[in-house]
């Protein structure tokens, strides 16, 4: 659609140009009237919760949320989880999906049937087994337990398979020539170059892990082990809201920060990602 | 916080030179909200006013005088997800020491041995049971044991505004307001009200969280000298005519548009404090608060009255339940942090008055018969509150039935649904809880 | 609704086993058996053994708090028949996803086509738009339950300038439903936004001149080159919001707790709510099995599409 256009259609791209940056507009104003709340004293919003400029002004809902450690609190058990489950989710994926791109074994194509059979199995067909499970072992309430359920994705190893089945086999026919044992290929050759699909499947991950919210719930339920989403949900009760919007609001938009930053300077990569993970 | 950590510290040096008892740190685990900006640093609870503020103050209170030296950490949940949470601690390893709960919810526990038996434990602290009015003290045991600390009777009250109520008319010569004694009374006074105010005559929380206008319907039912649940818990009863009745007039209200069906509990409390309505059906836990709001002048209610829900279908009742404190079964917890959680116990219960402010009846007939009680506001308006109070019976699943009462009951005035309709099917529904509860599992 | 669910988004090629020919093929075989054995191990014990063990404990009076009473055959399957919060709850599921599905797909559409294209401008949109698909559902729902209500939202004071009432959306049986349909498009339409961003950059710009030579309209073109060209990223975006949609929780959980009158009370609240709240895990992992069942059955529409692509 770049070809230079004339008359009408030049003014039609303009209007749709016009309506795209009104809708873009009022897609944002929600969190910029978060963002205006959060800076308000609670008072102030008990009385009135309209405007978008942050008049009376204060920044006493951050100091105060940062005094009490709660949230941040909260963000690092997040990050630890996220950052966790997206490293172990990178190595299991990668090591298991260059077996299946580049390994010969027996019952290959049963185990890959197997796994992709995996991805039918929905988060809530396990669940409440799971929470049996880490209930007798006695792990509930740790990061590990956040992690866990989450490294099995089979959804990773196959993008990761994908991903090294696309790689020229010269590249490591060179390697296998001197003898370079396959763990050696893999670390040195494959590796290096799955930089882009491995930054893909760990953003999703990371992403996936800082959102997850029906897990958590059930299984997190020391304040201190709180991940951020299930922390910011145990706020929300009526009661809070009413008399503590602002800090409500100060809390969503803190715990929001990481990962908006996260997505601020990966943009490029999700997009790229969407992309590949479309089979382009 | 690091204040607190200092007084903690300084009571523990103080408690390990005296040879006391070994200091513990305990987990105690409520509802009523978390308010740690407002009142995360107040370390006297009769600074303190509403339920949240006092029960942080008073747990500030604890850990900076407490002679052994213990520290009591506080994990608030949301009052929805409360008992879910505290639940799942029993799974999860982290059972608080001292946890909240309602009477009608500790049947769930008890039956499973899932609490701390307190009788013992109280004889040794000194906690003199025979303080607790009767109804608590009942409320707070099960199998001839004692299993709670009660700490307050709480009611259903009409909270008034009683500018919009001589606006209106409905003033007693003796300033009291005039109310209702009767359900067609109630809707033609209503009327009444709305034309000479132009407000709402009623607010209360008409969405899914509370169930506030099930309490209501509980206590009509009760005052035309039914249950909603026969009396052994093991059969529901809503298909009667005294529910049929109750239900009716509930629908009735929203009918007429005595009440916006849109509000949700804290929409109804901000209607209420707006000057957007005469009555707003709510606890007793917020009359301190709506109090304290009224007289600070900040709010366009000025004139706050507190009464007792009026009998509009016979004989006086109201639905009633009771917050208590108990002591989770858990067999792993070292003896110094069962200490340091009886004295917990034995320091709220020392202050039970200082609870009492909230608006909360007190379960202490000491309390109930000291002067300082007497003086707080509105205490004269709800003094027999406890005697026409009327709590459910004593089952399992109540909480699964009381949502399931509330689903149905909210399709009456959110959809349309027929009183009849909504009892028929809240009975099945409660019919099919008990039969799960009375199994066993 | 999250980013991973929505990228189980393959066309699924099983790998191509070449006869190993090579003279170190025994070691290759351990070398892949370590390889695989992380995944393995985590697969089968975080994830095939719970789904058995569900299986499992739907059969059996299994009690949150009590423990196991044994063994009750296909009672808890005879009960979920004769529940009608149950069947509540599937039709409220199966409406969502009908209401969320479409609309997403039209919405997502339509934002891809009117930020595709080079510009500072329609970078920022493009950015604005996916931004919201990050924020986690506690955040989102606190974002719309207070923009939606009638006290103290967003849209009140608008609808009060113009003369009108406020209306509780959030707390009508009929409008709570749309209310979160609108909120789910506004946190998930990035992730479809984007992939019809990657399918439209990536039909071959000689259509398109071919077509500005014939004088074709804008309409026309669409019709006649984008919409062909795409017709499969549409498919995938269908069936992976279905899936994704049936799993709905969040919104309605803490936006509605599944009311008013039950009208958003969703399949995996009441799973929740049947386990935690009133400790029937034995029953709660009945309907966790019809969920997957019927999950399953849009999996492998989801698995027979990508074939289907896969084969051209």
């Amino acid at each position: 659609m770049t070809a230079a256009r004339t008359g009408w259609a030049l003014w039609g791209d303009r209007l749709l140009l016009a309506i795209t940056i009104i809708v873009a507009a009022l897609w944002l104003l929600p969190v910029i009237w978060v963002v205006t709340m959060s800076l308000k004293p609670n008072a102030e919003l008990m009385r009135s919760t309209w405007g978008f400029i942050p008049y009376p002004f204060t920044i006493e809902n951050y100091t105060n949320l940062i005094q009490l450690a709660t949230v941040p609190r909260w963000l690092v058990n997040s990050l630890i989880v996220a950052i966790g489950m997206t490293l172990l989710v990178l190595t299991v994926s990668s090591l298991a999906g260059y077996a299946f791109a580049r390994l010969q074994f027996p019952f290959k194509r049963t185990i890959f049937a197997l796994m992709i059979a995996g991805l039918m199995i929905p988060e809530q067909a396990v669940f409440l087994p799971l929470h049996q499970m880490f209930a007798d072992w006695g792990i509930h309430n740790t990061h590990a337990a956040l992690v866990m359920p989450r490294v099995a994705v089979p959804i990773g190893v196959f993008l990761m398979m994908q991903f090294f089945r696309a790689v020229p086999r010269e590249l490591e026919e060179a390697a296998e020539l001197d003898h370079a044992s396959r763990f050696t290929i893999f670390f040195r050759i494959m590796l290096p170059l799955s930089v882009p699909a491995l930054t893909t499947l760990g953003l999703f991950t990371f992403i996936h892990a800082w959102n997850d919210f029906l897990w958590p719930l059930v299984s997190a339920t020391d304040a201190d082990m709180y991940t951020v989403t299930v922390g910011l949900a145990s706020i929300q009760g009526n009661f809070a809201m009413s008399e503590g919007l602002g800090s409500v609001m100060a809390s969503a938009v803190f715990a929001s920060l990481p990962i908006v930053l996260l997505f601020l300077i990966f943009q490029r990569f999700i997009v790229a990602g969407v992309a590949m993970s479309a089979g382009k | 916080m690091h204040h607190q950590k200092a007084l903690a510290g300084l009571a523990l040096t103080t408690a390990l030179t005296a040879g006391g008892a070994q200091a513990a740190d305990i987990q105690l685990m409520r509802f009523f909200g978390d308010c740690q900006n407002e009142y995360g640093s107040v370390n006297d609870a009769s600074q303190a006013n509403g339920e949240c503020g006092i029960i942080t103050a008073l747990v500030n209170e604890f850990n900076a005088t407490n002679e052994g030296g213990h520290t009591v950490t506080v994990q608030t949940a949301d009052w929805g997800a409360y008992y879910d949470l505290l639940t799942a601690t029993y799974q999860t390893g982290n059972i608080p020491d001292v946890a909240v709960m309602h009477s009608s919810v500790m049947p769930d526990f008890v039956s499973r041995n899932l609490l701390t038996p307190l009788g013992p434990l109280f004889e040794q602290a000194g906690i003199d049971t025979a303080d607790f009015v009767p109804a608590a003290l009942q409320n707070a045991s099960a199998n001839d044991e004692v299993y709670a600390l009660p700490f307050d009777l709480h009611a259903l009250l009409f909270h008034i505004n009683m500018d919009l109520m001589s606006q209106a008319g409905f003033v007693n010569e003796d300033g009291t307001p005039r109310l209702p004694t009767s359900a067609e009374e109630f809707i033609t006074m209503g009327k009444q009200f709305e034309e000479a105010t132009g407000q709402n005559f009623i607010a209360t929380e008409s969405q899914s969280a509370e169930g506030m206008m099930v309490r209501f319907f509980q206590s009509l039912v009760w005052q035309q000298g039914a249950t909603t649940l026969s009396d052994d818990g093991t059969s529901a009863n809503l298909t009667g005519p005294e529910a049929l009745a109750a239900a009716t007039f509930v629908k009735q209200i929203y009918d007429e548009g005595l009440a916006d069906t849109g509000l949700d509990y804290a929409g109804a409390e901000q209607a209420f404090l707006n000057g957007q309505a005469g009555i707003i059906i709510n606890g007793t836990w917020v009359v301190d608060a709506y109090n304290a709001q009224a007289e600070s002048g900040s709010v366009p209610l000025k004139s706050y009255v507190a009464t007792n829900v009026p009998a509009l279908m016979g004989e006086d009742a109201v639905w009633a339940d009771s917050h208590m404190w108990v002591i989770p079964a858990d067999e792993s917890r070292p003896q110094e942090e069962l200490d340091a959680a009886v004295a917990f116990l034995t320091f709220l219960n020392d202050n039970n008055f200082e609870w009492s402010r909230t608006g909360h009846l007190s379960v202490r007939q000491s309390v109930l018969d000291s002067p300082e009680f007497a003086a707080l506001p509105h205490r004269t308006a709800i003094a027999n509150t406890s005697q026409i109070a009327h709590a459910v019976p004593t089952t399992q699943n109540q909480r699964a039935i009381y949502n399931a009462i509330m689903s149905e009951f909210n399709s009456m005035w959110l959809a349309g649904a027929e009183p009849q309709a909504a009892l028929d099917g809240a009975q099945s529904q409660v019919e099919r809880i008990l039969r799960r509860a009375n199994r066993g599992g | 609704m999250t980013a991973a669910t929505q990228t189980r988004v393959l066309p699924v090629a099983e790998p191509r086993t070449k006869v190993p020919q090579s003279p170190a093929k025994r070691r290759d075989w351990l070398t892949a058996l370590l390889f695989l054995a992380p995944f393995l191990v985590v697969y089968l014990v975080l994830l095939v053994y719970p789904l058995f063990l569900g299986i499992w404990i739907s059969f059996r009076d299994w009690d949150l708090m009590g423990g196991d009473y044994g063994w009750i055959g296909t009672l808890n399957y005879q009960d979920l028949w004769s529940d009608p919060v149950f069947w509540r709850a599937a039709g409220n599921t199966l409406k969502f996803a009908a209401m969320t599905v479409p609309s997403m797909t039209l919405v997502a559409l339509l934002l891809a086509l009117a930020v595709q294209g080079p510009g500072r401008i329609r970078a920022v949109c493009r950015s604005i738009f996916f931004l919201s698909s990050v924020f986690s559902v506690t955040v989102v729902t606190l974002v719309w339950a207070m923009v939606l209500s009638p006290d103290r939202g967003l849209i009140a004071p608008v609808v009060q300038f113009f003369g009108g009432t406020p209306f509780n959306f959030l707390g009508s049986p009929t409008w709570a439903m749309p209310a979160i349909v609108v909120t789910t498009l506004w946190w998930g339409v990035g992730l479809p936004m984007a992939l019809f961003l990657a399918s439209l950059g990536s039909i071959p710009k000689e259509l398109y001149e071919a077509a500005e030579l014939d004088h074709a309209s804008r309409w026309s073109v669409f019709w006649r080159i984008t919409l062909p060209s795409i017709r499969h990223t549409v498919v995938l975006v269908v069936v992976l919001q279905i899936v994704a949609q049936l799993q709905i929780f969040g919104q309605p959980f803490l936006m509605t707790q599944g009311g008013p009158a039950n009208s958003t009370r969703t399949l995996v609240q009441y799973i929740y709510e049947t386990s935690f709240r009133d400790w029937l895990v034995g029953y709660g992992a009945a309907m966790a099995m019809v969920l997957f069942v019927l999950m399953m059955i849009f999996s492998m529409l989801q698995l027979w599409l990508g074939r289907q692509g896969d084969d051209q």
